[in-house]
Parts: C-alpha cells; structure tokens; sequence
C-alpha cells in the first residue's frame, strides 16, 4: 500500500516537467535511433563493393570495420566468403577454420550474456551462426579444399558435417532443418571419388531423402545428377532390389557405369548465385496508457534479395548442359527464422516487461532518472539482424563428364524466360581421368 | 518498502555484472611457457599429446619386433626406409608429420634403419645436385644416379569415430602405420596405437 501512496505522489508532484521531458525525449529518440545502426544497415557498404563486383574492396572494408568480441564468428565467416570470391581458398580455410573453432568455443549458454540479453537486446549475445549456417561453413570449407585439389581434407570435412548434422538432429525438431541435402551430396561425391562406394552409396542415399524433404519444403526438385548417382552405384554395389526401384521411381533407364566414368573426368560446376536474404528489423513503439512510457519490441525478419539468375547454361564443345537448385539458402533461411520467432518473440516480450519495470524504479527514486532509463530501454531494444549476409542466395550445380584434357567452358546466366544474362569465358580447366574437377563461380547481381 | 530496496539491490547487481563482463572482455594477452611434455587437453581435439603416445608407442614396437634381425640376417646390411603417404582419414584436420618425424628421428639414432628423404623432400635435393652440376667445383660435384632406392616404405592411416551425444562425446582415434617390402609387397610390421577420449562439454559459460 505504501508504495502506490510514493508513485502517485512522485508522479502528480511532476507531471507538467514530466510532459515537456516527454514531448523532448520523443525527438532525441527519433534522432539517436537513427544514428544507432542495426548490423544489416552497417554492413551496406560490403554489400555495394560485392555488386560492383570487388570482393577484393569489399574485403577491405569489412576488415577496417571494428567489431565487438561476440561478433568474432560473423565477422570470420563474411571474411571467409569474401576471400574465396577472391579465389584466395587457403586464406579462406583458415578464416573458416578459426571460426569453426571460436563457434565451438562458445559451445554452451552464457550466464552473462543471457542476462544481457534479457536486459538489453538478443544482440548482446555471441553469435554463432543458425544451424544451417554451421553446416554451410563445412561445405564452404569443403569446397575451398576440393577447389585445391585437397581430396583427403575435404573429407574430413565431409566427417565433420555427419557430426555436426547428428548433434543438430539432437536438439531440432525434424520439421525445421535437420539434414542438408547438398551437404551430403557433396560427401557422397568426395567419397565416390576416393572409391569408397559404399560411404558413397550411404551419403546419396541421404541426400536422395533430403532432397525429398527440400522438394515439399522449398520446392528444389531432386537434382537429376543425383538420379544417375543413384543408379550408377546402386548398380557398381549389386543392390539390385535398390537399384530396380530407382529405375522405376526416375524412369531412367540408361546411365553410364562406374569403369566408363573413372575413365573419364568430371567437371562439377557450381554457381553460387546472388546473395542470401539479410535480416532487417520491424519494431512497434508505443505509449504505455498505464504509466505514460515508451515501450518499442523490435524483431528480426528475413528480406529476401534480387535473383535475377535462375540457371546457367555450361557449353564445352559441342556439349551443353543446364545446373540445377542443389541448395535453396533463401527458402532455408526464412523458413529456420520462422520456427525461431516464437522463441524471439517471447524474449522480446519478456524484455519490454522487465525494462518497464525497471524504468518505473528509477522513477520512483527521481523523475529524470525515469526518463533517462526510459530512453536507454528505448534505444537499447534492436532486433538482432546478424546473419551470415555473404552466402549465396541459393547454389545451382552442374555435372558433366568429359574425357581428359584441358577445355573452356562458355557458361552463361539465363534469366527468366532463359534470356541470357551474361556469358563468362572459363578458360584453363584440366580436366583428369577418374578426377572430379570443381569449379565455383560467384555472380553477385548489380543490384540488390 | 523492503520489497522495493531489494529490487533496487538486485537492479544494482546486474548493473555490476553487466560493467564486470565488459571490462573482463578487455583483458590482455599473457603468455605461460610449458614443457613440451606436459599434457594439456582443451577442446579434446588432437594435440601434441597424442601425436607423442603415438610416436612412443609405434617407435618402440617397430623396434622390437622381428623384422628388423631377420633383414639384417639375411641381407648383411641395414634396412632403408623412405616415407610414404599417412593418410588421414579422420574427422579431424590432424598434422601427421609431428609423428612422422618423431619416428623418423627415434630410427635413425637407433643406429639400426636408415631413411632416405621421401617424395615430397627430394625433389629440393635433386634440384640442388643438378645444381651443383653448373656451378659446384668438379671436386666436390656429386652425381646423379647414385641414390638408395628404399628396401621398405612406410604408409599409414588414421581413423576416427565419433560418437556424440548432447554435450558428451566419445572419440576413439586408431592409428595405423605399416611396412610395407618394396621388392615383394610383403607387409612386415604393422603398428597401431588407439587412443579414445571422452569430451564433455559444459552447457554454461560465463
């Protein structure tokens, strides 16, 4: 009883200063909110120097910028992407790899950075990627080592994202993102070419399955690489129930066996199109009736970006052949976000309650006080907009055999309609018996 | 009034906190030497540890056993041994040469194998002799042609499996290295070493 007696009083002692401090305290935050950038909004300048197609200047300017400890991995991760754009893979890896470590470190919640988090904002806390951000760093480092000719590293790779999809599956629920089906494909091709069939056979098989789940979920098609993948080792290991069933579900009935493809080579294009959605924040600000406050929930959404591209054409020789979605990072993405905003949400709320409550303490001790923290709260409450923003929008990928020798491959970009974008000369590539050649090629659209 | 001098206490606790981990963030480097045959584990990763049992282990077998007097019984020399491929086929970016060399050091002063340099290493010496071929003084030239070819060559595998489960995981590392005859294929010795660990990690941090 007391205490209603000392707010009533504190607050009717000061209601006309408490106005005009309101009406000011509405313009400042206006201001100031607009000077207190979002990680997204930061991270603009890196975004324009990729559509101007210089990831080498990008690269530069994202390592001017000063970043706080938690950001360690993010900024590790960009910078890593950034340097394989710059075909620097070895530079790359080691980026990658330090994040790797670093997320692994941080393995485990914070006691501290919780209660920051509940506190200020979900961005106090260290960032360690969503899920399929993890496992898309395997698959970046894969795919640098593959790029190097690294067989035996790639597969260590290959092992690590098993792990990391088993520890995954532990703690998501199978209807959000618990396998990768382009991760396991991409195993699968590192153990067929090392002869190891029958691991192989069991990472196609996987990814043959999640494939089935993107199909439903984003709407990829099974790649049909993967359908004579299928066939091809189904048939090398004697798995004839297994293979008569693929024939009948791909109603494929030719394909070329394993002795005539490791005569010949592989080239496996890859094109990394666009780039990932990028989280932006929507807030609602409000006058609390009850208490005459401010309160403002901000919450991350994904805005998705410009995909101008929506295959590539490869033509060797007379040879062409169109890529395929292996990877839908935006549908991934978005989807990985939804099944978190609950969560998010629930936080958010939380926060709004408790800075109310705190900022009606400092009132009750002086008005200005009240109004300072007030301000704080307000200005402290930002969605958390870190994402890993230098990932491609989705892969596209292309298998195409051919016999030894050195080739230039004509690819070129089709938009819709298959109008052909632009066309880029590949020039160079060798091309060995029984090897697989990979080759990434980033196309970041001028505008974004 | 007591409920709200609580808050009040609380709200000044989690203000401490909050200023305690930024400063703690702002901590410097320091640098505590070690002796090399210290154990240390950290992330349960392969370390400098493990690639020492290895070594221990595969020298000391590789030594003992009999191949070696059965060689030099019936050739009348010391066996040769060039290195060959280790692969690594673990889950683990594991530096197989700190083992390697170990090995390669331990044999050598045993006084009773001698290495030649393997395939990666003489490429370097090679193009040095040739050289020597141009501009060395005809005294000290030295041919080519007169390399050992090696009797045996070492090769070597490492696997791993992972078992993990929520914040434990138990990982079992096997070691193989063999030697393998050049003349005839024959596998004379095959060491292994196992090594298997359980990793737990905690679920909070500060």
């Amino acid at each position: 009883m007391k205490r209603i007696e000392l707010v009533r009083s504190g607050s009717g002692g000061c209601v006309p200063a408490a106005g005009a401090a309101r009406l000011g305290l509405f313009f400042t935050l206006s201001l100031l909110l607009g000077g207190c950038a979002t990680f997204s909004e930061t991270f603009s300048p890196v975004e324009q120097k990729l559509a101007a197609q210089q990831p080498e200047h990008a690269l530069q300017l994202l390592e001017k910028r000063r970043y706080p400890r938690r950001d360690e991995v993010l900024f590790l991760l960009n910078k890593g992407m950034l340097l394989r754009m710059a075909r620097g893979y070895e530079a790359s890896n080691q980026a990658f790899e330090a994040a790797k470590q670093r997320i692994n470190e941080l393995y485990g919640a914070s006691i501290t950075e919780q209660a920051a988090s509940f506190l200020i904002n979900d961005g106090t806390r260290s960032f360690v990627g969503a899920e399929f951000e993890q496992v898309l760093l395997h698959l970046y480092m894969a795919l640098n080592y593959l790029e190097m000719r690294q067989l035996d590293q790639a597969r260590v790779e290959a092992l690590q994202v098993d792990i990391r999809l088993r520890e995954i599956a532990e703690h998501v629920p199978e209807s959000v993102y618990t396998e990768d089906a382009f991760a396991r494909y991409l195993t699968g091709m590192i153990y067929e070419e090392r002869g190891e069939w029958s691991d192989a056979m069991i990472a196609y098989r996987k990814a043959y399955q999640a494939y089935t789940k993107y199909r439903d979920r984003f709407g990829t098609d099974i790649p049909v690489f993967l359908k004579y993948d299928l066939l091809r080792l189904s048939e090398r290991m004697g798995l004839t129930q297994e293979l008569a069933r693929y024939k009948r579900e791909f109603a494929i009935s030719q394909w070329q066996d394993v002795t005539s493809l490791r005569r010949q080579g592989e080239l496996i294009f890859m094109l990394h199109n666009g780039l990932a959605p990028i989280k932006r924040e929507q807030s609602a600000m409000a006058v609390n009736p009850a208490s005459g406050r401010l309160i403002r929930v901000s919450l991350p959404y994904y805005q998705p970006r410009q995909q101008p591209v929506v295959r590539a054409r490869l033509i060797v020789g007379g040879d062409h052949v169109q890529t395929q979605v292996a990877e839908d990072i935006t549908g991934i993405a978005i989807k990985s976000l939804e099944a978190k905003m609950p969560a998010i949400t629930a936080r958010a709320v939380a926060r709004a309650v408790l800075k109310e409550g705190i900022a009606r303490e400092a009132g009750e001790e002086h008005v200005v006080a009240g109004l300072m923290v007030n301000l704080i709260n307000v200005m402290t409450e930002r969605a958390d907009t870190r994402s890993w923003a230098t990932l491609p929008g989705n892969i596209h990928f292309a298998r195409l055999p051919l016999p030894p020798g050195n080739y230039a491959v004509k690819v070129e970009l089709l938009g819709s309609g298959d109008a052909v974008l632009a066309t880029r000369e590949l020039s160079n590539i060798t091309i060995r018996a029984g090897e697989k050649s990979y080759y990434s090629y980033h196309w970041i659209p001028s505008r974004l | 009034m007591r409920g709200y001098e609580q808050k009040s206490r609380l709200f000044r606790v989690i203000s401490l906190a909050l200023i305690l981990g930024v400063f703690q963030a702002g901590c410097a480097t320091s640098v505590t030497r070690m002796d090399a045959g210290e154990v240390k584990d950290l992330s349960g990763a392969w370390n400098d540890t493990d690639s020492r049992l290895v070594s221990e282990e595969m020298i000391q077998d590789v030594l003992s056993r009999s191949w070696l007097q059965q060689y030099v019984r019936a050739q009348r020399k010391q066996p040769t041994v060039i290195v060959g491929e280790i692969r690594n086929l673990s889950h683990e970016h594991i530096n197989v040469n700190t083992f390697v060399a170990d090995m390669e050091r331990a044999l050598i002063n045993s006084g009773k194998v001698e290495f030649v340099a393997s395939r990666t290493e003489r490429q370097d010496v090679r193009d040095e002799r040739e050289d020597q071929d141009l501009h060395a003084r005809e005294d000290t030239r030295k041919a080519m042609g007169q390399e050992i070819g090696a009797d045996f060559m070492l090769k070597g595998t490492i696997n791993t499996i992972v078992d993990p489960s929520g914040t434990k995981q138990v990982r079992y590392y096997q070691v193989n290295l063999t030697l393998i005859s050049m003349a005839d294929n024959r596998k004379v010795w095959v060491g292994q070493k196992e090594i298997k660990k359980l990793v737990k990690r905690s679920k909070l941090r500060f």
